[in-house]
């Protein structure tokens, strides 16, 4: 009886999870029934010898320095976009010049790829951390600022004119209404912008960088070391999940006040 | 010493106040157009009028959030240009910051105008007694009920002690028996705090049963149709509506109002 209650209560992590394991068991165990050719056996892994490079990489310190490196240009540049995107998306939803004057810039830089930045960054700050940082701040900056302004944009009108009849200043009125009511929308900004940072980290360290574990995957890769190759992928697939999870955390601590969904049958 | 009232300018006074929508691709809408009246300290006033007569926009001028473009608005003998201390709105769907607890919706414009916290708890509370709302300090509007929502609207616009409540349909999202009991209950408070009230509302039998006066404005443009006084016996009750004397009132402003209405009866 109560393993059942168990089971109801946890149910979506008991099959998330389950699901899981029983993917990777069928993965490990492909070399038992099937003989891979000798061309694809060299690109062939399993998650035991994944895990066995894991630990092998942990040990000699190879992850630790990697991971410092890409983590530093991750927090950096999204820490840069988060100090800028988010006033000057709040600015521009107030002002309507500053709104004419940016929106051009806005749009023509949001709407190109980042990428092709890379090699005048590269050029202009070589490839150590700082180039990193500016194409993560590139990346992650517009998601932050376009949603922001939204947000502003869509504030509800009635509550602007119940704090402005109290003789609230502009500032106050930001603080009081507009950044409250826009949060939901800077959120999901934010969920963006960390998913936009982590490719930047990526992209940056497989064209130019030495260290970091964007580089670690591509020289892996070109050495056929398919194993610590899938060591960097695990690691950013969960580095992206945790970070989720805290952005739920904190959305969910933001937003105590909402009520919650009615249950349908 | 005090003076004779015949000296005494209006507490408020409206004069002449025009004010055109000009938006692109349309022709611009006169909006109010000549409107005047005055209104005495401590009085309570209700303006009824056609749907889209801009009873509610000429709530907001007083206000102070929305400028004429011509004639005079006065209270105490000052212009008013923008929000002031000595006035607050009770709003037609609320707006309460959906964000905040009963009390800090209360405390907002005491917040807004820098009281200390100690200050403005303590002022929110006598405020959350005086709506009878004792209990639900801590809860969510999403959490009350549309009456206590307008409660908290009303606790909120007294707070900050102003001498005229401006309402803007304030009981109109309510259903039926609620606003029966919202209605005596402002009546209570307004004879207990001699605000000076200003009442819009769709409402014949509300204004009748409320107001001292009741305004009838015209249809867009809207203007001061007539002004029409309530001489009933105050204090009021609910038994008072059934009386022939209130009915008489009602049928009075009908009157008037139904010209306005029905397209075509207006010369």
């Amino acid at each position: 009886m109560k393993l059942k209650t168990f089971c109801t209560e946890h149910e979506s992590f008991i099959l998330g999870t389950g699901f899981i394991v029983i993917l990777l068991a069928l993965w490990e165990s492909v070399p038992l029934w099937y003989t891979l050719p000798k061309g694809m056996a060299l690109f062939f892994t399993t998650p035991s010898k994944v895990a066995a490079a894991f630990q092998q990489l942990l040990i000699n310190g190879e992850i630790e320095k990697h991971f410092y490196v890409s983590a530093i240009a991750f927090l950096a540049g999204l820490g840069l976009s988060i100090v800028v995107g988010l006033p000057l998306g709040l600015l521009m939803g107030r002002s309507q010049t500053l709104e004419a004057l940016l929106d051009p810039y806005v749009t023509s830089f949001n709407a190109s790829p980042r990428i092709v930045w890379l090699p005048l960054m590269i050029l202009w700050f070589g490839i150590g951390i700082w180039s990193k940082i500016v194409i993560v701040f590139a990346g992650a900056v517009f998601p932050l600022l376009i949603n922001t302004y939204a947000g502003v944009k869509n504030v509800n009108r009635v509550l602007v004119n119940v704090v402005r009849s109290f003789g609230a200043n502009e500032w106050q009125l930001m603080k009081v209404v507009v950044l409250p009511n826009s949060l939901p929308y800077i959120i999901a900004g934010l969920r963006l912008a960390i998913g936009r940072a982590i490719l930047g980290v990526v992209v940056g360290e497989f064209f130019g960088s030495s260290q970091g574990l964007g580089y670690m995957i591509a020289s892996a890769a070109t050495n056929y070391k398919v194993d610590v190759v899938f060591v960097g992928v695990a690691i950013f697939m969960a580095l992206s999940v945790i970070l989720t999870l805290a952005v739920k955390q904190l959305e969910s601590r933001l937003a105590s006040w909402r009520p919650e969904t009615a249950k349908t049958f | 010493m005090r003076r004779p009232l015949a000296k005494m300018p209006p507490f408020i006074r409206a004069n002449d106040i025009t004010l055109v929508f000009k938006s692109k691709n349309r022709d611009p809408v006169t909006a109010l157009n000549n409107l005047s009246f005055e209104i005495e300290r401590g009085e309570f006033v209700s303006i009824v009028g056609p749907s889209g007569c801009g009873k509610s926009t000429f709530l907001n001028m007083l206000l102070g959030l929305v400028r004429p473009d011509s004639g005079h608005m006065q209270m105490n003998g000052t212009p008013i240009k923008g929000p002031g201390q000595e006035r607050a709105m009770v709003f037609q769907e609320f707006g309460l910051l959906p964000w905040r607890t009963v009390t800090a919706n209360v405390e907002l414009g005491l917040e807004l105008k820098g009281v200390a916290a100690a200050q403005r708890t303590q002022r929110a509370m006598e405020l959350i007694k005086l709506v009878g709302l004792n209990g639900f300090e801590r809860h969510y509007p999403h959490e009350l009920s549309g009456g206590m929502k307008q409660r908290v609207g009303l606790a909120r616009a007294l707070a900050t002690e102003p001498e005229v409540l401006l309402m803007d349909e304030p009981f109109a999202a309510l259903d039926a028996q609620t606003r029966d009991l919202m209605q005596a209950e402002l009546l209570q408070i307004w004879e207990r705090t001699k605000k000076t009230v200003l009442f819009v509302t769709h409402s014949i039998e509300e204004a009748a049963y409320l107001s001292d006066r009741v305004i009838v404005m015209t249809a867009r443009p809207g203007r001061t149709k007539q002004i029409i006084d309530i001489n009933l016996p105050r204090p009021r009750d609910y038994e008072m509506r059934l009386t022939p004397e209130f009915n008489e009132i009602k049928s009075r402003i009908w009157e008037v109002l139904k010209e306005e209405l029905i397209p075509g009866s207006r010369r």
